[in-house]
């Protein structure tokens, strides 16, 4: 699904990925942990369009398209989704609204018919029971005046109501106290499927004990300087990532 | 000063009623236009109207409804499509505008409602035309107790017109105006307007007025909160574009204690567009406890954009809570990829991000289909408007 050769990126002046190789096969759960710093963040960036992240060398493939030649908004509605680690504030714009226009802005370019206004909200009304967000936080503002909590299980709404094919969820369980944690770890649970991926962006271990990762990689100084099964992440928290910094 | 236009207009009043304004009409001759070394006028430069020539008024090209279930009072070019035409007499008249105007008028609102009583909705419709100059003037009396709503829409063609209008309002005790504007005259109208309202003890003015641009626009909002609980929301947007200039002067008078406003201003400011924003607040010495907030916030959308912004604070009372803020910007870059990433295109997103910082001012507005009026009106500005027709 995603193949990631000899990525170099920078941002500004900034080399930040210098040499990062990554496949990510359909049903595959990824996840990548590493010291602050290590680019993890640039990554998702990078996979998902912001302007100013540039790729000087490398190249990433995502289902056989060259990913990075599309715009942000082709990557999309191609299936790329992106949880970010601080979203976006929007006042004036409704979830509701949101919702409705990513959904419908993806399919018209792909081709496929706009979606029912009764269907669609019968619909986002059932993916918000997951993600334990209230009906009437639809109408309010984009993540306006939301906690750090809810801002995170409104990322995971959308991803529910999208319904994208690789998931890029950058911290997305930072801040969460065990019962939304459990609620996000659902919703991505429920996303999990043999056509879909997903790459956890985490530094914690404790996600991964709801979301189980088939691989577990650790990037640090701009490249993945190991690769194991989920025990990987295990030794991560005992030993910290010096012992690989080192190596 | 009495350029060819104005000094015919004169000439063509009836004899009586240049007798009984020929004050008014001296005035606008010894003083003329303000000019750009006044400091209120310092951004808006005027000395184009002193030789501008106009046409006579004939009959408007425009095709515009009013809104359904409101009554309405429509003027086109000047003159009045339905109702009498009232007598009245002009007592404001200090400076050349509002003095010419005092010379000139020929009709305009007169609104009063009785004692706790609630107006039907009024939908006041100006439609300026084929070069014409009009000078209407409006008086809105609320007595004690009563309720009213008002929206004054002007709207134009593509010719250069002039209005000046006056809109002389008093609100008296408990009363409540609900008082909206649209300015929509076309790209080379010039609209000079003067509000001048006084709130009484414990009433409430809510205004909220949009502003699209002209050659030259100019509002001067003055509201006096002279009784004690006299309350004020002075909320506005202007977006002009092209090379058309707004200019806001809001002046909030606290002259009583316990008086309170509340003010809110968005622009967005775009192509070769000027806007200037001045939003004075005085506390006089009487008016302890007075609870005041002001916030101007304006987006600038190319380079060639200007903005001149300037909030005024005098307070002479020591009992006081007033707080003010202004910012300036561009949109912010991360909600516009955060759009992106989810799907939308760039344009669509761009677009929905401006219509969303306009409209939270619009959303102030109670009477929805007023509300819906104004949201279509700033849509129609802004491309690619069908992208949030559901927003609406």
């Amino acid at each position: 699904m995603l193949t990631i050769e000899n990525l170099h990126a920078r941002v500004g002046d900034k080399e930040i990925l210098k040499g990062l190789s990554l496949t990510v096969k359909p049903g595959e759960v990824h996840a990548i942990m590493g010291p602050n710093g290590a680019g993890k963040s640039t990554l998702g960036h990078l996979l998902a369009g912001r302007e100013g992240y540039e790729c000087t060398q490398g190249s990433v493939s995502f289902e056989g398209r060259d990913l990075l030649a599309l715009e942000t908004e082709e990557r999309a509605a191609a299936g790329i989704f992106l949880g970010f680690q601080y979203p976006v504030e929007i006042p004036g714009v409704s979830n509701m609204y949101f919702l409705k226009a990513a959904m419908n802005a993806q399919r018209k370019r792909r081709g496929e018919p706009e979606i029912e206004a009764t269907d669609f909200l019968a619909f986002v009304r059932m993916q918000i029971k997951k993600v334990g967000i209230e009906p009437a936080m639809l109408q309010r503002g984009v993540n306006e005046g939301f906690s750090g909590g809810e801002k995170k299980r409104n990322e995971i709404l959308q991803m529910l109501v999208l319904q994208p094919k690789l998931m890029v969820l950058d911290e997305t369980d930072s801040g969460l106290d065990i019962d939304a944690l459990k609620m996000v770890s659902d919703g991505i649970n429920a996303m999990r499927s043999p056509e879909r991926s997903v790459i956890l962006v985490t530094h914690y271990q404790r996600l991964l004990d709801y979301v189980k990762p088939d691989i577990v990689h650790v990037l640090a100084r701009g490249r993945i300087v190991k690769s194991g099964g989920p025990e990987l992440a295990l030794e991560l928290e005992e030993r910290g990532y010096g012992w690989l910094e080192a190596a | 000063m009495s350029a060819a236009s104005y000094q015919k207009a004169w000439d063509q009043l009836p004899e009586t009623l240049r007798v009984a304004r020929a004050g008014a009409w001296k005035q606008f001759v010894a003083k003329g236009f303000p000019s750009k070394r006044e400091e209120d006028w310092r951004y808006t430069d005027l000395s184009a109207l002193n030789d501008a020539r106009f046409a006579e008024a004939t009959e408007t090209s425009i095709v515009a409804t009013t809104l359904q279930n409101w009554q309405s009072l429509v003027f086109a070019n000047g003159q009045r499509q339905n109702g009498e035409v009232r007598a009245f007499e002009t007592p404001l008249a200090d400076d050349g505008i509002t003095a010419l105007n005092a010379a000139l008028t020929r009709d305009g609102l007169d609104l009063r409602v009785a004692r706790k009583q609630k107006a039907e909705p009024l939908h006041l419709l100006c439609l300026n035309s084929a070069a014409a100059m009009t000078h209407l003037r409006h008086r809105v009396v609320l007595e004690a107790g009563s309720e009213a709503t008002l929206l004054i829409d002007t709207r134009g063609d593509d010719s250069a017109t002039l209005a000046t209008g006056v809109l002389e309002v008093e609100i008296g005790a408990n009363a409540r105006l609900r008082l909206l504007r649209i300015q929509d005259g076309g790209q080379a109208s010039t609209d000079l307007f003067r509000s001048q309202i006084r709130v009484g003890r414990d009433a409430r003015l809510e205004y909220v007025g949009l502003d699209l641009g002209g050659a030259l626009v100019r509002h001067d909002l003055n509201v006096q909160l002279c009784e004690p609980g006299a309350y004020a929301e002075v909320h506005g947007v202007f977006a002009p574009g092209g090379s058309t200039h707004v200019d806001t002067h809001t002046r909030i008078l606290h002259q009583a204690p316990h008086t309170t406003s509340r003010e809110v201003f968005r622009g967005l400011v775009a192509d070769r567009a000027h806007a200037v924003f001045n939003g004075r607040i005085v506390v006089e010495k009487a008016a302890q406890k007075t609870d005041s907030e002001q916030k101007l916030a304006s987006l600038l959308l190319s380079p060639g954009a200007e903005i001149n912004a300037k909030p005024e604070l005098e307070i002479y009372a020591d009992d006081v809570k007033c707080a003010h803020g202004a910012t300036c910007g561009q949109l912010d870059e991360m909600a516009l990829y955060y759009l992106r990433s989810r799907g939308l295109d760039s344009d669509t997103a761009r677009n929905l991000l401006l219509f969303a910082f306009a409209h939270e001012v619009l959303a102030k507005v109670g009477a929805e289909d007023a509300r819906r009026e104004m949201e279509r009106r700033l849509a129609n500005r802004l491309p690619g408007s069908t992208a949030y027709e559901d927003l609406i």
